[in-house]
This record gives C-alpha cells, structure tokens and sequence, in this order.
C-alpha cells in the first residue's frame, strides 16, 4: 500500500515525496527532507550526518568527516528540487553540465545538521543553472554554482541529422 | 570583433577546439557537440548575437555552415 507524505505543508517534502520527484537513491540520496519550496525558484533542504553513514568509516576511520563529493551532492540535490517538484519534470534524470565556485568552508562531522538554501536562476529547453550554499548551525559550509542538464528535455532540441 | 569572429569565438569557447576546426564542425562530429553541447552552443550564440532561436532552428541547427544560414533569419549575418 502506497504510503502518504509525512509533512503537512505543501511547500515542504518529505523523503517519500523526494524519493517520488528524483532519481538517487541509497547510498546516493543525499538530501532527508525540504523544509520551504517554491517550485521553479527555490527550496531549503536538510541533510542529517549520523556516524552511520556509508562513507565515515574510509573518510576517515580517525577523524570522519563528510567528503566533499557527498557535500557538493546534497547541495545539488536539493537544487534539483527546485523544477523536479514541478509536474512537468517530475521523476526525470538529471546529469551535471559544470560546477563552479565550489567552496568548502569547515569540515562537517557525525552529528551534524546540514541545512541548503538553493536557487534556480534559470531553466530553459532542459539546462538549469543556479547555486546552493549550505551552513551547519547558521556557520557556512559549502557553496557552489550549477549547470544541470534534463536529457530527456534535451532530446527535443538536438539536431535531426549530423 | 566581427560576427564571423564572435561566431567562431562561441564554437571554441562552448567546444574547447581551435578556431581552425571550427568551420568543419558538425553535430556529434566532435564528443564535445552531444545534446548537452548543443543547448550550450545555441545558449552561447543567443547571448552573443541577442537572439532567440525558434524550437525548429535549433533542430536544424546541425553543422557550423548551417548555423550561418540560420543565424540570417534573424538578422546575424556570420
């Protein structure tokens, strides 16, 4: 039996509604819920870090901490957030096209609390572009810009013939 | 610059290949002219001459000479 969404406001998801707009799943999912969201501008995601987490023992087995790969991808997660919500892209695959001005601010470890803030600037014929900065108790953590591709969007706009 | 030299300009800044190679260019005849290429190159060639290609231009938009052509129906002579 299909289970209903936990949150009660519609500018919010949960992890069944994210799970229901996005592709990643385990260990790659990377985003627990979003906590404000307007569709095609922005959303605030929140990542929770426990000790449990898949990567902690090989990064590092004495002194764990996120690697920034994971950062960047719970940055990016939540922007997708921003147009997946939208019936329109909902459920599409998405591929990086670049990042950049990634900074890295502190280490983040077990027990932290990631909150993203994350904005689309624009989206137009399957090309998103936009950033997300993440902070653990109001002290920035990351940052970075984005261009994010929708292949099957893409697919309308490529060439007939070569 | 000229619109030839911005037209080429756009191919080696979206594409990373020479100003040379350019004119012999033509979709998936390099990696870098993949559907994401592409939207990046029409992107790059919209803020450069300020035009907004039509969904069946961009289609058509197959090849380095045909660019050109299709550029002049807005007023961009390459």
């Amino acid at each position: 039996m299909e289970q209903q969404s936990t949150v009660q406001s519609p500018s919010s998801l949960d992890i069944k509604d994210i799970i229901r707009h996005q592709r990643n799943r385990y260990p790659v999912l990377l985003v627990d819920k979003i906590i404000e969201l307007t569709p095609g501008k922005s959303a605030v995601g929140i990542k929770c870090f426990t000790y449990n987490e898949w990567f902690f023992p090989g990064h590092f087995d004495d002194e764990p901490n996120v690697p920034g790969f994971v950062q960047i991808e719970s940055l990016v997660q939540t922007f997708i957030m921003t147009f997946l919500c939208m019936d329109e892209y909902s459920g599409q695959k998405t591929n990086f096209v670049s990042i950049n001005n990634i900074r890295f601010r502190r280490k983040i470890v077990p027990g932290d609390v990631l909150r993203i803030e994350a904005s689309l600037k624009t989206l137009s014929r399957g090309i998103a572009i936009g950033c997300a900065t993440s902070t653990v108790d109001g002290a920035e953590a990351c940052s970075a810009e984005f261009v994010v591709a929708l292949p099957a969007v893409l697919e309308k706009y490529k060439p007939r013939s070569a | 610059m000229d619109n030839y030299s911005k037209y080429v300009t756009a191919y080696v800044e979206t594409f990373a290949v020479s100003a040379d190679d350019a004119p012999g260019l033509r979709y998936q005849s390099i990696p870098a002219w993949d559907s994401v290429g592409h939207m990046a190159l029409i992107a790059a060639l919209e803020g450069v001459f300020s035009v907004e290609l039509d969904i069946d231009d961009i289609i058509d938009f197959s090849s380095f000479e045909r660019g050109k052509e299709i550029l002049s129906k807005y007023a961009v002579v390459v």
